[in-house]
């Protein structure tokens, strides 16, 4: 499974939305649910899928899905 | 009442407390609720559905959830966020419930705790709950 399918199992889980496929150009506007809470949720699951650790600024810094999976591919390889 | 800060919560901290379940909370939580469902208001209608008496709402049991975390761990800086709950068992009034958790997790960088919580009522577990909460600053 690469990170986009990674994302994308985590997306359907937060949002309990089986059917649910993501692209790079979403953004909470395009997914009714992404609320505030739901963004705490996304971003701490991702923390534990792929072992990161963020930092407020690299969050705040996020327009979209595109966006969150290169910080992710970033920090994977620092 | 608690008032623990995010960083003075550590992994295994546990809080409890005890409370009995009266006829009177049975009365305010359908006056609240409108829940006449006769399983929890209609002593013969639940004898007749193989219970022991009128069931105590699953929901009235679970406010106590409500207060572990909002009065006992963190306490006044809790901002309650989500809640998974289990119903495992009936409770009856009068029952004596002892409910109890454990921080089994910390989210740096919102300030969240997860709490593991569980209520028991003569040394059963009656109910079972994932709480997680944001801490005030």
């Amino acid at each position: 499974m690469d990170n986009f399918e990674k994302l994308q199992t985590i997306f359907r889980e937060v949002f309990d939305d089986e059917s649910l496929n993501i692209k790079r150009e979403y953004s909470a506007a395009d997914i009714e649910d992404w609320d505030s809470l739901a963004q705490i949720n996304l971003i701490v699951a991702i923390e534990k899928e792929f072992n990161l650790k963020f930092n407020i600024n690299e969050i705040s810094a996020l327009e979209n899905i595109g966006d969150m999976l290169d910080l992710i591919e970033r920090k994977l390889n620092e | 009442m608690n008032k623990y800060s995010y960083d003075e919560l550590k992994i295994g901290q546990k809080e409890s407390f005890e409370v009995v379940v009266t006829e009177q909370m049975q009365t305010s939580f359908l006056n609240l609720s409108g829940d006449i469902n006769p399983l929890h208001c209609n002593c013969d209608f639940a004898k007749e559905k193989g219970f022991n008496d009128k069931v105590v709402y699953g929901m009235l049991t679970s406010s106590f959830y409500s207060t572990l975390v909002g009065v006992y761990l963190p306490g006044e800086n809790c901002l309650f966020q989500e809640a998974e709950i289990q119903f495992n068992k009936p409770v009856y009034i009068g029952d004596k419930l002892i409910v109890s958790g454990e921080v089994t997790e910390k989210q740096d960088l919102y300030k969240r705790i997860v709490v593991k919580a569980k209520i028991t009522a003569n040394e059963k577990t009656v109910s079972k709950a994932k709480l997680t909460l944001g801490v005030l600053n």
